[in-house]
């Protein structure tokens, strides 16, 4: 177990290479900062430009592998084993570790209890859909996941905000529950706030899982060992939840860790629409202000996720599973 | 005359598909007897499989089913479901067909064998768990002590029908219903595996229903036997009788279209013509009036009655020409 973890960690290493090699090509390509100076600035001089490309490094190249001391990515990736992400070019010149920090951990408020709503709620409704396949509650089920998952996310974070901000003040007369600050000192106050992001980041995971989780149930409710454990004389309560269940979540895992794993490198819209200061608008501002440290850290930091929740999920399945447990 | 373990009394199953309402089982009944091995014959669809999961009432809930299924002094299909789940794995217990896909992947087979006893025996979890151990031994499971702790997939197919063997048995129930239960196995280990159901039916008493298109399997185990054809008894006796001195056409097709080592050499098989009866649109008359070499227009017009043949009333068979077919045997034989 612990020799397959670390093959599979080391096995990740070229990947993470690739994917940030490719990242920083791009990044580094989309402006050219020199350009636009001069464009901002027709009074610059040439050693206003010199001063510019010798801070970025803009004269290397990204990639030069007869010279690769003088590459600017292989530099990048020096600085990085080291941990240091480099100085952020947009907010302000701090270390770009310190604002990821703080932005991953606004994230994670969010991110955690989604998760924790998320995954209760669809294996109820997969499981109960599934245990009354065909019933009136089936149907509106499934039904409210078609629409969940039909639904753009921010049309419905932007309806929850009317609803609770102008509607329901309007009909029943009472402040709704519903804030766009950020309150770390005060619990009530922070569930205020993070409720409405929440159910929006919630809607269309729950939907699309609860639909996965109710086919999966239903293939195992059909198979002969639960009539073998019907015919045994078992209650189906423990049938469903004895027999049937931990079956039907073998394949679940894997979707859940990476739906966590997503969750936990922020959310563009949803983190937007809410004005909440997580990693979603910071990637996304990064980009459009060519913060290359920013994005890069940020980009490294949902790949690690991706690739250390799919390992989790790879080690789960063989927990759960004891036909592909490896020895 | 002891009481039987279990009654059939005029049975009939139907179920709603797409297509139409299936009469899977049409007006069964019989009995078997403590402590006997009673066989239902039937190509697929002849509603044998049917007939056995009627009485654990494990049909799907949209079934219909009327008649009576009595065991134990009351009638199985008129009780609670907490009542009928205390039968279930306790007084009728019940081996299927693949023992590949019946037992729980992620559940260790000592798990799903001491659960059985659980459920109907107020024991702590370790004696359980020790007398699945014993019940593994006594099916001839090897290294019992050893094996309960493995999963199924480490199981090979025929220890794993053992396996089931072991959980069916485990708490002395009085029927013990086997479909199919060698069909998905090696003939070699077909065998054993009929031994062992053999050995476990003598240590704990109880009777076999047994299902099986094989009657192979069938001459080797039965006490009696019941031959089922769209959905109704064709024949029924001992098995002496259904396979020495079979009175139904239907019968003597099978037992032509299987080979037997007693054979004159070059002797051919003689399969019967044509398909079993489309379930949901059978032929009016006889069922199988469409295939039989000896059918006339009277056949087609209604179904025969089961009819008692010979003197003691235990030899049972429905056809048209009961009287004439000793005769008509004969003609065919000398063809």
């Amino acid at each position: 177990m612990f020799a397959y973890a670390a093959r599979r960690i080391l096995a990740t290493i070229p990947l993470l290479i690739v994917a940030t090699l490719g990242l920083f090509a791009l990044e580094s390509s989309v402006r050219d900062p020199v350009a636009e100076l001069r464009v901002s600035c027709p009074q610059c001089d040439q050693i206003a430009f010199d001063r510019l490309i010798d801070l970025y490094d803009l004269d290397k190249p990204v990639l030069d592998l007869s010279n690769p001391g003088g590459s600017r990515y292989i530099a990048w990736l020096g600085n990085v084993a080291t941990g240091d992400f480099g100085n952020s070019t947009s907010q302000g010149d701090n270390p770009v570790s310190d604002t990821v920090f703080t932005r991953a951990k606004n994230t994670m408020i969010l991110a955690v209890p989604a998760f924790f709503v998320i995954a209760s709620l669809a294996t109820f409704l997969g499981v109960y859909s599934a245990v009354h396949q065909y019933s009136k509650t089936d149907y509106t089920i499934t039904g409210l996941s078609f629409l969940g998952i039909a639904m753009p996310t921010f049309f419905f974070g932007l309806l929850l905000q009317v609803f609770w901000g102008i509607w329901f003040h309007d009909w029943f007369g009472m402040r709704p529950f519903f804030t766009t600050q950020m309150h770390d000192d005060n619990f009530v106050d922070l569930l205020k706030s993070i409720t409405l992001p929440i159910v929006t980041l919630a809607l269309v995971v729950v939907a699309t899982e609860s639909r996965f989780i109710r086919a999966s149930m239903l293939d195992v409710i059909h198979s002969d060992y639960i009539r073998t454990a019907r015919a045994k004389g078992l209650s189906e309560r423990k049938v469903i939840f004895k027999h049937a269940l931990r079956n039907a979540m073998i394949p679940v895992v894997t979707i859940w860790a990476l739906d966590f794993s997503a969750l936990l490198g922020g959310s563009v819209v949803t983190e937007s629409i809410f004005s909440w200061p997580g990693l979603g608008p910071l990637l996304i501002s990064s980009i459009f202000a060519a913060d290359v440290n920013m994005v890069m850290a940020i980009i490294l930091l949902i790949s690690v996720l991706a690739i250390g929740f799919n390992l989790i999920a790879d080690l789960l399945y063989g927990v759960l599973d004891p036909r592909i447990r490896i020895s | 005359m002891t009481e039987p373990v279990i009654s059939f009394d005029d049975l009939s199953v139907s179920f709603p598909t797409d297509d139409g309402m299936v009469r899977a089982v049409r007006n069964v009944s019989f009995d078997v007897e403590p402590g006997e091995v009673m066989a239902v014959v039937g190509e697929s669809g002849s509603g044998k499989s049917v007939t056995a999961l009627a009485a654990m009432r494990l049909h799907p809930g949209s079934t219909e089913i009327t008649g009576e299924v009595r065991f134990g002094g009351r009638d199985l299909l008129g009780i609670g479901e907490k009542e009928m789940r205390r039968v279930r794995g306790n007084g009728i217990a019940m081996i299927f067909q693949d023992p590949m896909t019946a037992l729980n992947p992620v559940m260790k087979v000592g798990a799903q064998i001491a659960e059985m006893v659980l459920t109907h025996d107020d024991v702590s979890k370790k004696e359980a768990w020790t007398r699945a151990a014993d019940l593994l031994e006594s099916v001839g499971v090897p290294e019992p002590g050893r094996r309960v702790k493995q999963y199924p997939h480490e199981f090979s197919g025929g220890m794993r029908q053992r396996a089931m063997i072991a959980m069916a048995i485990a708490n002395g129930p009085d029927l013990l219903i086997a479909d199919e239960p060698t069909t998905a196995l090696d003939v070699t280990i077909q065998a054993q595996v009929l031994e062992v159901m053999k050995t476990a039916q003598e240590a704990t008493g109880a009777a076999i229903l047994l299902i099986t298109h094989d009657l192979g399997v069938v001459a080797g185990i039965a006490d009696r036997v019941v031959v089922m054809y769209g959905g109704r008894v064709f024949e029924s006796g001992s098995a002496d009788q259904v396979f020495y001195r079979s009175q139904n056409p239907y019968t003597r097709g099978l037992m032509s279209s299987i080979p037997r080592l007693d054979a004159p050499k070059g002797e051919r098989l003689i399969p019967i013509p044509g398909t079993p009866p489309n379930v949901l649109n059978p032929p009016s008359g006889c069922a199988f009036g469409p295939r039989c070499a000896f059918a006339s227009d009277g056949c087609h017009e209604a179904h025969a009655e089961l009819m008692s043949v010979g003197f003691d009333g235990t030899h049972r068979s429905r056809c048209h020409k009961l009287a004439e077919l000793p005769d008509l045997f004969a003609a065919a034989e000398t063809r």
